[in-house]
């Protein structure tokens, strides 16, 4: 076994990654890798070159030797500072730098998750998996006759109205006014829903199809009704729901990546709690 | 000091963001598109809100808003959210429609602020609100408040004040936004509509407005927003519509709210600038803002007590919100209030149209949120606050808006939010906009009635039989339209309310009417045209009596006991006078419901004091129609 075939898995491991790309950041933003424990300042050229790049992106003009100065001697201040504080433990039990780290690993664990595009496997596998909540809506067909607010005077105009309905009578001389549509066709359930209530959704379910019936409950009262239609359950496919899928599994992605990257990190260690008698 | 901290900005957009920004390209847009047929005249109203702020917005994120816009489209289109302060929230039902309308100014910049290393940060006050926003979610509520005071008086830091620096930033910002709104824009199920708030002010007086596109990605990423940062006149913003419409064939509209903080400023008789108002100025903002958003959590601008003595139903939502401009940093005087409320300023359009030839205020009326919790709730019972140090708490109703830094409005006087309804031939951009461009929508202070407002020159009582929408357009123009003129007689209208399915019966209708004589004085009279259980309540001196009150505040509940889930009618203007102009617009009341801090006390045992208002007859109010003689 060479030293590749020994390292392959540990390149594949995340948390690999995932340290090389916090130590490249780090690197990036310093200009080198960090030593605590150094007792010795170094600013070296790539450092002074990072300061004088961000002078610039404000002021769209090199700095002059006295700010420069001023930038190397407060980059100074701040490494000085900053090392004597970690030696000193003050970072330790400060909750504004436990939120700093803690958003840091979770903004680099979920960084390469962002990025990533789903493969038409994946979003099938998606799919598949939750049929339901992919399907298309189921819709529905159906004429109403508003009658009233649910009374018992309500109730018993119900069975003549329905009489007359049953006779042919024409449905826009019977119920009330109200400044919905009499007729729907092919309208989703839940635009049904939203006009009638939901209730009204599950009563036109009980509906026969075809002949006048009812009265259904609604939000708004009471309704005769006439189901001319519902659409059969149908499979939901790919080149539908793509864009729904893709949002799907973007967010699942981020959210796994986080769980995951943090199950590995508590992996490492060993929680006590002991709550107060 | 300045640069490190617009340069820490900078940088960390730039990192962060642009991870996202490769995804959504590679996501494109609208992929499961389909091709969704309008109907032949507007069948449903569709639901949604034009206002909600995202962790986007300076105010929202400082506030404590760490949701982006992808989760607040998630929550509109009715999925459950976890919000900023970690409590789970659903909407009862989903929304239609959403334009999520972010601050143009420093848009992610207290994101990148926060986000920033502490030690770019030089300037002391800047650092001080660093690292308050660090400490935890009360000291950075107290934080964004210093910072929007500070942006009042204009006190802040310089950083701040300088809109290009932070341009780069908000390009990045908005292009990732605008590649979300894209993958969520459903036609036909869901329409989500890409905009932006244009937060004018003069000093601390609200000259606010939405920012509203019509198009998709491939036309407004040609622009970024505009920040409104030195300007005092809505002007720039105008011709910034100009130079998108020439630019790239697209259609745009702006949406003004709060008027009722606007200390005087957003209804003069005179231009923005003070000067007097030409017929040209008159016609760039009407053609501009043909809607004005009336009603949302920050209090309700239809009508004050002082304006309109003789309505009983005024003053809805004005308490606290009439006692000085947004920031508060000047207290009101009643003189003000007549260039504040809709209903004056729809007066005043009739006499300044009477004057130019233009009428400048001849807008319609929409309800929103102005949520920034990224949650467009309107409804009181789950009310997420106006922003995230605000969400449901027992200590909400009786906080004050500064967290006590200055006088102030106390939580309970914010609204739980409104909502607008819009009567369009399908649920796309294209069409909700249309009909937000012709004024065939209404507001509500949050629940879902459906209602309906035509008028004509021959509709009669048989007309409510029958197919009467059908008539209404056939005959009449609806509810932002003008009465075609050369007709004899009176108009008549046809009035049709329902109550919300999930929601509260109805008290009455009224049609408010406003009209200017010839000596140019202003008139309005409010009409109840058509009230529950009219045969028991018979008019007395000359007024309907009040519907009652099933309120159970204890548990925070109410019965339909009273009211009618329905009421219409047709009604013809009784008082009528072919010489004068006049519009008529729709107020129709529920019966007393329980407002959000009552839900507050039945589940927090949260504390009220003695002036809180805990009930109320919420309501909606249409798109007027307006009469103009023949000259």
């Amino acid at each position: 076994m060479t030293w590749r075939e020994r390292a392959a898995p540990l390149l594949r491991e995340p948390l690999v990654h995932f340290l090389l790309a916090g130590a490249l950041v780090y690197a990036l933003l310093s200009g080198r890798a960090p030593d605590i424990g150094e007792r010795r300042i170094v600013v070296n050229a790539g450092v002074v070159e990072q300061l004088i790049g961000r002078f610039k992106q404000t002021y769209r003009r090199d700095p002059g030797p006295t700010e420069l100065d001023g930038l190397i001697t407060d980059y100074v201040r701040d490494q000085a500072y900053y090392r004597e504080a970690l030696r000193l433990g003050l970072d330790q039990d400060d909750d504004v730098v436990m939120r700093r780290m803690r958003n840091k690993m979770v903004a680099l664990a979920t960084s390469e998750a962002e990025a990533a595009t789903p493969t038409d496997a994946q979003l099938q596998a998606l799919l598949d998996a939750h049929p339901d909540r992919y399907s298309p809506e189921v819709r529905l067909s159906f004429s109403q006759v508003y009658l009233g607010a649910d009374t018992d005077a309500t109730r018993a105009l119900a069975a003549p109205t329905l009489e007359r309905l049953r006779g042919g009578a024409d449905p826009a001389t019977a119920g009330q006014t109200i400044p919905i549509p009499r007729d729907f066709a092919n309208a989703a359930a839940s635009e049904v829903a939203g006009v009638f209530g939901d209730a009204f959704v599950a009563g036109l379910r009980q509906q026969e199809p075809g002949a006048w019936g009812g009265p259904v409950d609604s939000g708004l009262g009471l309704h005769l009704v006439r189901v001319t239609g519902r659409s059969a359950a149908a499979k939901p496919r790919l080149a539908d729901v793509r864009q729904a899928l893709e949002n799907d599994w973007r967010a699942e992605a981020l959210r796994k990546a986080e769980v995951e990257n943090y199950r590995r990190v508590l992996a490492g260690y060993d929680v006590v709690i002991e709550m107060p008698k | 000091m300045k640069s490190r901290m617009i340069l820490a900005a900078l940088l960390l957009a730039g990192t962060t963001l642009a991870g996202c920004d490769k995804v959504s390209n590679a996501m494109g847009g609208g992929k499961s598109a389909v091709k969704v047929a309008e109907t032949a005249y507007p069948e449903r109203v569709y639901w949604g809100d034009t206002h909600l702020h995202t962790a986007n917005s300076v105010d929202a994120f400082g506030f404590g808003n760490r949701l982006p816009p992808e989760e607040a489209l998630r929550f509109a289109r009715g999925e459950e959210v976890t919000s900023s302060t970690g409590l789970k929230a659903k909407l009862a039902r989903p929304l239609d429609f959403l334009v999520i309308a972010d601050h143009a100014e420093g848009m992610g910049s207290t994101m990148a602020l926060y986000n920033a290393p502490r030690i770019m940060i030089n300037d002391p006050t800047v650092l001080r609100w660093y690292d308050m926003m660090h400490e935890g979610p009360d000291q950075s509520v107290r934080a964004m408040a210093e910072i929007l005071q500070a942006r009042a008086k204009g006190t802040l830091p310089p950083m701040f004040r300088d809109p290009k620096a932070s341009a780069e930033r908000t390009h990045n910002v908005w292009n990732t936004y605008l590649d979300t709104v894209e993958r969520y824009n459903e036609p036909g199920k869901f329409t989500a509509f890409m905009g932006f708030e244009y937060t004018l002010m003069q000093g601390g007086n609200n000259l606010h407005r939405n920012v509203i596109f019509r198009d998709g990605k491939d036309k407004v990423a040609q622009i970024d927003p505009l920040d409104p940062t030195n300007e005092l006149t809505p002007d720039k913003l105008w011709d910034y519509m100009d130079a998108y419409r020439a630019k790239t064939g697209g259609k745009v509209l702006a949406i003004p709210h709060n008027s009722n903080v606007s200390n005087g400023l957003m209804f003069m008789m005179t231009d923005g600038g003070g000067k007097p108002m030409t017929a040209a100025w008159a016609k760039r903002r009407a053609d501009n803002e043909p809607v004005v958003e009336v009603t949302q959590i920050k209090g309700d601008s239809e009508a004050h007590p002082f304006l309109s003595p003789n309505d009983e139903f005024a003053g809805y939502g004005t308490s606290g919100w009439d006692i000085g401009n947004l920031m508060l940093t000047e207290p009101k005087s009643k003189d003000m209030y007549a260039s504040e409320y809709i209903r004056e300023a729809l007066k005043r359009g009739l006499l300044l149209e009477q004057k130019l030839g233009v009428n400048p205020y001849k807008f319609g009326l929409i309800g929103s949120t102005d949520s920034h919790t990224s949650l467009a709730t309107g409804d009181e019972n789950n009310f997420f606050g106006k922003h995230s140090g605000t969400e449901p708490s027992a200590r909400r109703p009786m906080i004050p808006q500064n967290l006590g830094t200055g006088p102030g409005r106390l939580g309970w006087q914010y609204l739980a939010g409104g909502y607008a309804g819009v009567w369009a031939k399908a649920n796309t951009r294209e069409a909700i906009w249309d009909a937000l461009a012709r004024r065939e929508v209404y507001a509500t202070t949050g629940p879902r009635m459906t209602v309906r407002f035509f008028g004509g020159w021959d509709f009669k009582a048989d007309d409510l039989k029958g197919d009467w929408v059908k008539a209404g357009y056939g005959r009449g123009v609806p509810m932002g339209g003008s009465l075609a003129v050369g007709k004899s007689g009176a108009p008549s209208f046809i009035v049709s309310a329902l109550k919300d399915p999930d929601g509260a019966n109805l008290d009455r209708v009224q049609i408010v009417k406003g009209w200017v004589d010839k000596a140019g004085t202003l008139h309005e009279k409010i009409f109840d045209v058509v009230w529950s259980d009219m045969d028991k309540r018979r008019l007395a001196g000359g007024k309907v009596p009040a519907v009652g009150d099933t309120v159970d505040l204890a548990k925070a509940t109410y019965t339909n006991s009273i009211g009618a889930p329905t009421l219409a009618t047709v009604w013809t203007d009784p008082e009528f006078n072919a010489g004068q102009r006049a519009f008529y617009y729709l107020r129709v009341l529920e019966i007393p419901t329980p407002r959000w801090p009552a839900f507050d006390a039945l589940r927090f045992k949260a504390p009220i004091g003695p002036d809180v208002q805990m009930k109320a007859q919420e309501r909606a109010y249409s798109s007027p129609i307006w009469y103009t003689p023949t000259v």
